[in-house]
């Protein structure tokens, strides 16, 4: 691995200390943030500080966190939350997990941080049930910062009271989603709620409420301690700072990479990943998760920040970076992903409950070679209607590889159809 | 006020509407499919999206609220696509077999493909479409069937359950695309907490939940329907009836009437028609001849009738004649029949079955404040913070007031306390739920109120202006000390202090109660005692407050209003007032008797004492529903002239010398007037059978043979005339009640009517203030004791109605609920060696009555609860005929029974 | 009408019963605690795939089938598994032993492809390791009798 191209902020202890030490984290500068925002920064300062470092959410929207925080500080309410969301379920991505079972303090301090600086004395994280180390790792955090005194009451001899309870998801990717994933603590279905009103004014039980990502959050310590002007100086415009990425699929290093902003994606493939196995030739690159983009290799030179990915209609997403190689069928990647959505809808909505279903009839019965030439247009035309009126992101973003792959590899698709095979025999 | 546009057109609209309102109140049409407003409101089918500049989707206009400046796209080609796409993925799994749909016509699925031209989904799957209709486990009862295959998850059932019914019986499980409607483990919906009010029938916008009682009987197009008032309780919901071409009803649907049902009804309402449509009615009138019952015209029946009326009348003087008004029957007919006891037969021995439910609702709250009606409106409840519920079991007796009440619970906060001696359903519901011994509500009362006192929670300056008997009141209630009230309820005392804390601190409390307070010999003081808690709290004259009597039948008010009692006039106008008097005689142009009548309860006593000589009854049936049934019945053998008017040879009608074919409520034209004082019309909903005539016609033509010309060419008509003599109606016309009715009192032409009685405290008592009464605990006639050790209550089911004579001719009713049942406590079964079904016998000093049993956690340790709707197992044979002295109310509430488990030898 | 820790309640009632599902009893004496209806309990308890409310195998075998693992060759492993235990997705074995379920990533991906029996996760499986695993899992059972 190309250690040199990385920088390591939000990976800064994972490998290095014992996560189940607390105390290592401590002598790893650990909860001097705190200690810092506490006694030197006034909860407005912390969010001026925030806002100045321009971080945005990891979490695949990149709203400013600063703004977020500053909503719910704002919000007129006896009861507000801090939640971290940990539910972590995009296809390809384990970036949070790593965060979590290799630095959990880093999580816990940001949110505490995030408690302090908007008022709120709760906190929940939200773990997805499968990930049963992360829960046990934070667990094991939570009580460790109780007992020395970081979470609880007149914390650090202050009148800062915050405490953190985890909640586990129980199988179900659209829980990530923040209104869902409320319900889902609230004990309901996960389905997810109209918008506005938004989080931080009305969330969690109706309260304002700041719902950030792990990765986020293991960002704000770093920012604190060395300054919003440090982090400005990392990364690019309208990004900065560092991403954590995961990179797999048809190359020779798998892994975690946290680059700065603007790194190219051919750097990342092709240096920190060493390459396309086998010396074969890329065909794509599914960036961001299943509901991300495809990038062909024609793309692949484009600086990885929201801003340059944006003008090829991608994004950073959720940070997984899977490869595919001139052996990869198209049509069997689509189905595969409409597959993973079909089974992950919550259903309330029409355009996604049947329009996911639908979508990977058409494309189950193409790849079997039983499709007829208006399937194509057909797809397309659900695909737009679902990105338009699904009720939630999930919906939204399910047909975006899909509708790229037609756009970039439609002769593929029609040969499929016409030839009632795959030209790369899947 | 915020500025938007529109298609290009600028508008103002009012912050916070929708962008759907918006376009509704601008004449643009949008398609929308799963918006049901104020029930379902969740966006989810997406065919109602629009364009709004700057939004990266299209948003859904159902549910997304305008924003100044913004602009609206709601034709654009991305729009349209997006909604027809939309359709075909609903329409991908839905059958095509509206040809044989129930709901083919009525369909809002097949309305909006019709509008996008869809012959045939593009992503149907006609093999899962047209495969055999799928199963659903749950729909095993008689009154509501789901089609899962029809069924497009656009939530409005769930929605309907959840936000108008208050139960929640169904829900979604799993997700995506195997998401489905289901009950909680697909269990059938009688073993959930359905309480088949059908709400999620009205609302769903396809053939998946339909009316199995409607299926086959025709297209909605097919069937003509008719906006009236339901027949079975006082709450008086708006219901369109739908006939079928052969004059059958078939099908039943709550009105949107807000300030009323709001579009709900109950199990009763929605299913309840079919009886008019028996093959039991009668169709001809009958005359007994050699102790049978044989048919006779019309002029033959009436002649004879009037003959003999003429020569008791002649022997025995006026008063030996009682007439029977009913609480069933409008307000037209109840006019007509009191006014022809009066006129022509000469007595004031009228009444109506309000006696037996509400009478001493009628004295109480008319010593105590002036008025014997419900003070309030169900609109108000709206405007409570408190919901007392007392001696009512109102999700049985009057569904939706019940649903409301739990609405504004759940969704404001409201709180609701219960006293019952039964855990009910809204005991489940409620925040606090006082289980006290029957017939110990004074004791509670005063124990509730002793608090009140004590913490200084009464109303001081209310009880100074608008009050008086406060310092006498207070000498008694403060013997009512905690311990005292809490060995005599069996009440906790914690529970006892914080229903008074929670009422005593309310801004506005509401009182409810039914039968379990009126009905006991106490029944009076009960009422009084309630009316005392209002008082002394200031609870009264306000929205959200006051005092509120559920009536039972759909006309008791009315029937009470238009004078079918035996002291009062309609309006309440007292018949010893001379002035009174000689309005009526003057525009009746008779003389009229100036005695008080006697109740209906004293007639059979007296018919057994040869005081009474005839009876005429309009619509009742005592001989079902008096007590000590055996008694009444001897007493009614001796008559030596009955004349009854029904719809079916009722218990009653079988004794009868004369019997009257009438017609139902739903062939009637006419009045209501619900418990909440509101008047509304009814309209025929059916023609009635060719020989039945209308209540009052048929008083009026025996009327006319015995001398009297009363001249109605129709309800209308008597309805001016009751608006001539009655203040309280003066204003009430028909033609005025087209929309949502008046409430009463409504004295002029112009008047609004009054939503809710005793504004700014004034009372309409000679003083202008309310009375604060002394009311001490006085025990029931009857108490348990070694021979006869547990109490017997009595009281209705949700399922059926009175006497039994419509809804057990309900197929559908009857055949969830066929038979009585006797709710013995756990605890009592066990000591009894009882198991759930068993046959028992439950006897009490006046005879005894075999029924199953139902093991149930409702009836207090010690009380055990029979319905009074089964002749085959008639409670009244059991309860006690001891009545209120005032009110003459029976005591049908408590009195002592045992039970016996019976031996299979003894079956056979 | 506070619902925090349904979920978290109906996982713990889960983990509780022998056969690993959540029973009727559970799922009503649940919703009661948090005062949410049986028809929504239902709803919730049967919209999260870690629940299930059919008896289950003592063990809960999770397979990726997602993106990353597909490219893995997770396929292989499903048909292995399958042919190994003799049931398809969503059964049970005979003995009680294991029940296949199908999951979304495991965020495994980096060790495709990867599948979790109960909380181990398993990764760089091929179709070779299947009956080793599931055998060393009997075995280890065995011991514990
Ligand atoms: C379908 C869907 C799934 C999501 N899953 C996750 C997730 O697993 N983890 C996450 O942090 N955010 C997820 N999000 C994004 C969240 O809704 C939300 O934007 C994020 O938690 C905000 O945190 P941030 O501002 O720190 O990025 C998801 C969004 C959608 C629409
Ligand atoms: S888009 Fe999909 S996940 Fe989102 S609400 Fe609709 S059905 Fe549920
Ligand atoms: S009507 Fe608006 S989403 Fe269904």
């Amino acid at each position: 691995m190309s250690e040199e191209r990385q920088l390591r902020i939000v990976l800064r202890n994972a490998g290095l200390i014992d996560p189940d030490s607390i105390d290592e984290y401590i002598a790893h500068d650990g909860y001097s943030a705190l200690e810092r925002v506490i006694s030197e920064m006034s909860p407005d300062d912390v969010i001026e500080e925030i806002k100045k470092s321009e971080l945005r959410g990891r979490g695949g929207a990149g709203f400013p966190t600063g703004k977020k925080w500053e909503f719910t500080a704002k919000a007129d309410s006896d009861q507000k939350y801090i939640i971290c969301n940990a539910d972590e379920g995009e296809p390809g991505t384990f970036k949070d997990r790593g965060i979590m079972e290799g630095d959990p303090h880093s999580v816990l301090e940001g949110m505490m941080i995030a408690g302090y600086a908007t008022g709120t004395n709760k906190g929940y994280i939200y773990i997805r049930g499968e990930y049963a180390l992360s829960i046990k790792r934070l667990q094991k955090a939570i009580d460790d910062a109780r007992e020395y005194g970081f979470l609880g009451e007149h914390i650090l001899g202050s009148g800062f009271a915050f405490d953190v309870e985890i909640r586990r998801g129980a199988g179900s990717y659209i829980c990530g989603e923040e209104t869902a994933l409320m319900e889902s603590i609230e004990g309901k279905r996960g389905e997810p709620r109209k918008k506005p009103p938004y989080p931080p004014t009305c969330g969690l039980w109706g309260k304002p409420t700041v719902i950030n990502n792990v990765e986020t959050l293991a960002n704000i310590a770093p920012i604190v301690i060395n300054g919003a002007d440090w982090f400005k100086g990392i990364g690019v415009e309208g990004s900065r700072g560092t991403k954590v990425f995961n990179l797999m699929g048809d190359i020779n290093w798998k892994g975690v990479v946290e680059i700065p902003f603007g790194t190219p994606l051919s750097d990342i493939v092709m240096n920190m990943g060493k390459g396309i196995r086998g010396g074969r030739k890329l065909k794509a690159v599914v960036l961001g998760g299943v509901s991300g983009s495809l990038i062909t290799s024609e793309e692949l030179d484009t600086p990885v920040d929201f801003n340059s990915l944006a003008r090829i209609e991608a994004g950073p997403g959720s940070g997984s970076i899977v490869v595919l190689d001139e052996t990869r069928c198209i049509v069997d990647i689509a189905r595969d992903i409409a597959y993973f959505f079909r089974h992950e809808s919550c259903g309330k909505c029409t355009p996604c409950r049947v329009g996911t279903e639908e979508m990977y009839r058409i494309i189950d019965r193409i790849s079997k070679g039983e499709g007829e030439e208006r399937d194509i247009n057909t797809l397309e035309s659900l695909g737009k209607s679902m990105m338009l009126t699904s009720f939630c992101g999930l919906g939204q973003t399910a047909p975006n590889v899909i509708l790229q792959s037609l756009r970039k590899f439609r002769d593929e698709w029609l040969t499929h159809i016409r030839e009632k095979k795959c030209p790369v025999n899947v | 006020m915020v500025n938007i546009k529109i298609d290009g057109k600028e508008y103002q609209v009012p912050r916070g509407t929708t962008i759907l309102k918006a376009c509704e109140a601008a004449s643009i049409d949008i398609p929308t499919l799963c918006y049901l407003e104020g029930i379902s409101e969740e966006g989810s089918c997406g065919v109602c999206v629009v364009e709004v500049k700057g939004a990266r989707t299209l948003q859904r206009s159902c549910i997304t609220k305008v924003r100044e400046g913004m602009e609206i796209f709601t034709n654009t080609p991305a729009v349209r696509e997006a909604r027809k796409v939309n359709l075909e993925l609903i329409l991908a799994h839905h059958p095509l077999d509206c040809m044989t749909c129930d709901k083919d016509g009525d369909c809002s699925l097949q309305d909006l493909a019709y509008r996008f031209g869809i012959k045939k989904s593009i992503f149907l799957d006609e093999e899962e479409a047209f495969e055999e209709q799928k199963e659903t486990s749950w729909d095993t009862n008689p009154f509501i069937q789901f089609d899962p295959q029809k069924c497009i998850l656009c939530r409005r059932c769930v929605d309907a359950c959840e936000n108008q019914a208050i139960v929640e019986a169904i829900g979604i499980a799993h997700r995506g695309h195997k998401s489905e409607v289901s009950t909680p483990f697909n269990l059938p919906l009688e073993e959930t907490d359905c309480q088949f009010c059908g709400e999620c029938v009205q609302a769903c916008p396809t053939g998946a939940l339909i009316e199995k009682p409607r299926m086959g009987k025709g297209k909605h197009f097919q069937l003509e329907s008719t906006d009236t008032v339901c027949a079975y309780c006082g709450v008086g919901c708006n219901i369109k009836l739908y006939k079928d071409k052969s004059n059958m009803l078939v099908m039943a649907r709550g009105i949107e009437n807000p300030l009323v049902n709001n579009g709900k009804t109950c199990v009763k309402g929605r299913f309840g028609y079919e009886y008019v449509n028996s093959e039991d009615r009668l169709t001809t009138p009958l005359i007994r001849e050699e102790g049978k019952l044989r048919e006779a015209s019309w002029e033959e029946a009436v002649l004879y009738t009037a003959k003999r009326l003429k020569e008791i009348k002649e022997k025995y003087g006026s008063d030996a004649i009682g007439v029977l008004g009913s609480s069933r029957c409008t307000n037209e007919d109840n006019y007509v029949v009191q006014k022809f006891a009066r006129a022509v037969l000469g007595t004031n021995n009228v009444d109506n079955c309000a006696r037996l439910c509400h009478s001493s609702t009628v004295t109480g709250l008319g010593k105590a404040l002036g008025a014997g009606a419900a003070t309030n409106s169900l609109d108000d409840i709206k405007d409570a913070d408190v919901m007392f519920v007392i001696g009512s079991n109102m999700t049985e007796t009057h569904p939706v007031i019940s649903q409301i009440v739990k609405k504004h619970q759940k969704y404001d906060g409201a709180k609701i306390i219960v006293c019952d001696p039964r855990r009910t359903d809204i005991a489940k519901s409620a925040d606090l739920f006082l289980q006290h011994s029957p017939g110990t509500d004074v004791a509670l009362l005063n124990g509730i109120m002793n608090v009140i006192i004590h913490k200084d929670l009464i109303d001081r300056k209310f009880i100074d202006e608008h009050t008086e008997g406060f310092e006498e009141f207070k000498k008694v209630v403060e013997k009512y000390d905690l311990d005292t009230v809490s060995r005599l309820t069996g009440v906790d005392k914690t529970l006892i202090e914080r229903a008074a804390e929670i009422y005593g601190k309310a801004k506005n409390a509401m009182i409810f109660y039914t039968m379990g307070i009126t009905q006991h010999t106490t029944g009076t003081d009960n009422v009084l005692s309630v009316a005392n808690l209002a008082l002394i709290t200031g609870n009264l004259g306000r929205e959200g407050t006051g005092i509120n009597p559920l009536r039972g039948q759909a006309n008791v008010q009315g029937a009470c209003d238009l004078g079918a009692l035996p002291n009062v006039f309609p309006g309440y106008q007292k018949v010893v007032d001379p002035d009174v008097r000689a309005k009526f005689e003057k525009a009746w142009g008779v003389n009229l008797p100036e005695k008080v009548g006697i109740p209906v309860s004293e007639f059979g006593e007296k018919a057994l004492k040869n005081e009474i000589k005839a009876i005429y009854i309009m619509g009742e049936n005592p001989l079902m529903t008096e007590p000590d049934l055996r008694r009444v019945r001897e007493g009614f053998e001796k008559l030596e002239f009955l004349a009854v008017q029904d719809i079916f040879l009722s218990e009653t009608a079988e004794l009868a010398d004369v019997v009257f074919p009438a017609s139902a409520a739903y062939e009637k034209d006419g009045t209501f007037t619900n418990t909440e004082r509101r008047v509304q019309l009814l309209r025929p909903a059916r023609e009635r059978p060719k020989n039945a005539k209308y209540d009052w016609k048929i008083v009026c033509e025996v009327s006319k043979a015995m001398g009297y010309q009363m001249h109605y060419r129709n309800s209308a008509e008597i309805m001016d005339e009751i608006a001539e003599l009655t203040p309280s109606y003066a204003g009430i016309h028909h033609n005025r009640l087209e929309k949502q009715g008046l409430q009463w009192p409504c004295p002029a032409d112009d008047h609004p009517g009054t939503k809710f009685l005793h504004k700014d405290g004034h009372f309409k008592r000679p003083s202008g203030r309310g009375l604060i009464s002394p009311v001490e605990y006085k025990p029931a006639k009857e108490l348990p004791d070694a021979e006869y050790p547990f109490f017997l209550t009595t009281g209705r089911i949700l399922y059926h109605y009175h006497s039994g004579n419509e809804s057990r001719r309900v197929k559908v009713l009857d055949e969830f609920v066929p038979k009585n049942y006797a709710e013995i406590n756990p605890e009592d079964a066990n000591e009894l060696g009882i198991k759930d079904g068993d046959m028992v016998r439950v006897s009490t000093r006046r005879g005894s009555i075999e029924v199953k049993s139902r093991i149930s956690e409702r009836p207090k340790k010690g009380v055990i609860f029979i319905s009074f709707h089964f002749k085959e197992a008639a409670v009244n044979i059991l309860t006690n005929p001891v009545l209120d002295p005032i009110a003459k109310i029976p005591e049908y509430k408590v009195c002592a029974c045992k039970i016996q488990k019976i031996k299979k030898e003894e079956k056979v | 009408m506070k619902r925090s820790g349904f979920i978290e309640e109906l996982h713990e009632c889960q983990e509780k019963e022998e056969k690993n599902y959540l029973s009727k009893k559970n799922i009503m004496e649940a919703a009661q605690h948090h005062q949410v209806p049986p028809a929504r309990a239902y709803g919730v308890a049967t919209f999260y795939t870690m629940f299930s409310v059919q008896p289950r195998g003592k063990h809960i075998i999770r397979i990726c089938r997602n993106l990353s693992c597909h490219l893995a060759g997770a396929e292989e492993i499903v048909k292995k598994l399958r042919e190994t235990l003799g049931i398809d997705f969503g059964q049970t074995t005979e003995d009680g032993e294991f029940t296949l379920e199908e999951s979304s990533c495991l965020g495994m991906c980096s060790l495709s492809p990867a599948m979790m029996i109960d909380d181990v996760p398993y990764g760089n499986l091929t179709p070779a390791k299947i009956p080793e695993i599931l055998e060393q899992i009997r075995r280890r059972e065995n011991r514990n009798e």
